[in-house]
């Protein structure tokens, strides 16, 4: 059975529901959603409520977190000063234009969500904030699948679709006790493990301007990015005329990587 | 180049800290003591040690100190850490343990406990309580090399120096590799990583404490004689 993962809606209303036509037209019926419905895009309500109307199962994303709990994450999420005040200020448009009954919503989300050894988060299994880039430290990406006892991961964040699979891996270890004269010897041997992004269904830094999101084949396991066009115009002009930061639109018509993302992909925010 | 002295949970007691400060004396080559944590404790009142913490006597081999778990768990008891609260110690030891480590230390040394550091970077080592996911990791020889390995990436560090677990060890990863397939938009590509040789030291707790030699990169484990016992050897 076919099922479709779509992350980052970003509150872009015409990504969503072109993304959502695409699903539906092939006759996928299970959609997963990997959080930040909201942040940078100009309909944060009426994508949330479009959720909600779908009732598809979604984890929380860190702009959600942000919207409900206010900024925890420090400076080290934005690669720049200016990157971090057009973020705030996106933050505080946002917060405005909620209603109280969409952030119950978003505050009442889960971290993460599981289907069997599928496992669905935003960020990373430890935090919303922790990008997976797909050139990460092969190891610390497999720790990160394995310690969530997953098989498969399913994650968001980057706004980067890829499918990263991460195999025959082994540690050799030596142990050294005290009062132990010769130390011991053994080999770890690493299961296979996947990675699967879903890249952005409304804010693709992807290179390209069209949403993407994965299918994921649960009895073969194979998975396909899809990238889907949809009005870029439409949303960056609401961008525009709503006030927020006409780079978001500038940087929504091109796909452009620019982004605000930490210059250390794998610092995990503790504030 | 100078050992280095690693010592960890000694939890307010100042005759013990005293004992080892006489064996490091008695060492050679040992200019530098890094107390890992755990300074404090509920079972001793600690003001004591962290008076001599704080104000060496000339002769010490000069402390430089992290906080541990126990640092914490008052840190956040006293609105230290936001919201949070010493739930690992109510959850592990209950509530009276927490009114017994509010009685041990005089609110006179909380700023200067909240001001110690998560952990040090010297050398190409990493010197922290727990690991650099939190003070509260308890890493061990039994922890799985993928965690210990991911600990040490984490930092970017050969060696991490870890005191949690209170166990005297030290694992070496010293091979390995993985591959790696990625496909994306732009096609697929496939890429083979190996693993730098890397080493986890668990310097111990308490009268156990670890001595460091980062010239040679030699590892010693020492015990420190048990103070109640070296405190009357010749005077009776």
């Amino acid at each position: 059975m076919n099922h479709a993962v779509i992350s980052c809606l970003h509150a872009n209303l015409a990504a969503v529901e072109a993304v959502l036509n695409d699903i539906d037209s092939q006759g996928i019926k299970t959609i997963t959603c990997l959080g930040d419905l909201v942040g940078y895009g100009p309909q944060p309500n009426e994508v949330v409520e479009l959720m909600r109307q779908r009732e598809i199962p979604t984890c929380q994303g860190c702009w959600d977190e942000d919207i409900i709990d206010g900024l925890n994450a420090c400076e080290c999420s934005y690669p720049s000063q200016l990157a971090e005040r057009r973020g705030h200020r996106a933050h505080h448009w946002t917060a405005a234009q909620l209603t109280e009954e969409n952030k119950a919503f978003l505050a009442e989300l889960p971290m993460t969500l599981r289907r069997d050894k599928l496992l669905f988060v935003h960020g990373s299994p430890n935090s919303q904030h922790e990008y997976l880039l797909p050139d990460m430290n092969a190891y610390s990406a497999l720790e990160r699948v394995e310690t969530a006892g997953a098989e498969t991961l399913f994650c968001g964040h980057t706004h980067q679709p890829y499918v990263r699979e991460l195999r025959q891996g082994s540690i050799r270890v030596k142990v050294q006790q005290r009062d132990q004269d010769i130390p011991t010897e053994h080999e770890l041997e690493l299961p296979m493990r996947r990675i699967v992004n879903a890249g952005s269904v409304g804010e693709p830094r992807h290179g390209s301007s069209k949403a993407t999101y994965v299918i994921h084949d649960d009895s073969t396991g194979e998975v396909t990015i899809r990238e889907v066009d949809y009005d870029v115009v439409k949303t960056c002009e609401a961008i525009v005329d709503a006030g927020l930061p006409v780079v978001f639109a500038w940087r929504l018509s091109h796909g452009f990587e620019y982004a605000e993302r930490a210059e250390d992909a794998s610092h995990v925010c503790e504030r | 180049m100078d050992r280095w002295a690693l010592v960890s949970g000694l939890q307010g007691d100042l005759d013990l800290y005293e004992q080892i400060q006489k064996e490091l004396k008695q060492q050679r080559g040992v200019a530098n003591l890094f107390v890992l944590g755990d300074l404090i404790g509920s079972q001793h009142n600690c003001n004591a040690l962290l008076e001599r913490l704080r104000q060496p006597h000339r002769a010490d081999v000069q402390p430089e100190c992290i906080y541990g778990w126990w640092e914490e768990q008052l840190l956040a008891e006293c609105g230290y850490r936001g919201e949070r609260k010493a739930d690992g110690l109510r959850e592990e030891q209950g509530e009276a343990a927490v009114g017994d480590l509010l009685a041990a230390v005089d609110a006179d040394h909380l700023n200067w406990l909240a001001s110690l550091q998560f952990g040090f970077i010297e050398l190409d080592c990493a010197l922290i309580h727990g690991s650099s996911a939190d003070v509260s990791d308890r890493l061990t020889e039994d922890t799985s090399a993928l965690v210990l390995l991911d600990r040490l990436t984490r930092l970017d560090v050969n060696r991490l120096f870890t005191a949690r677990c209170q166990r005297q060890f030290r694992l070496e990863l010293f091979s390995g590799s993985i591959q790696s397939h990625v496909k994306d938009h732009a096609g697929e590509h496939q890429s083979e990583q190996a693993i730098p040789k890397r080493s986890v030291i668990g310097i111990g707790g308490g009268r156990q404490y670890t001595l460091y030699d980062p010239a040679t990169d030699h590892i010693e484990f020492r015990i420190a004689e048990d103070p109640s016992h070296a405190s009357g050897r010749g005077f009776g």
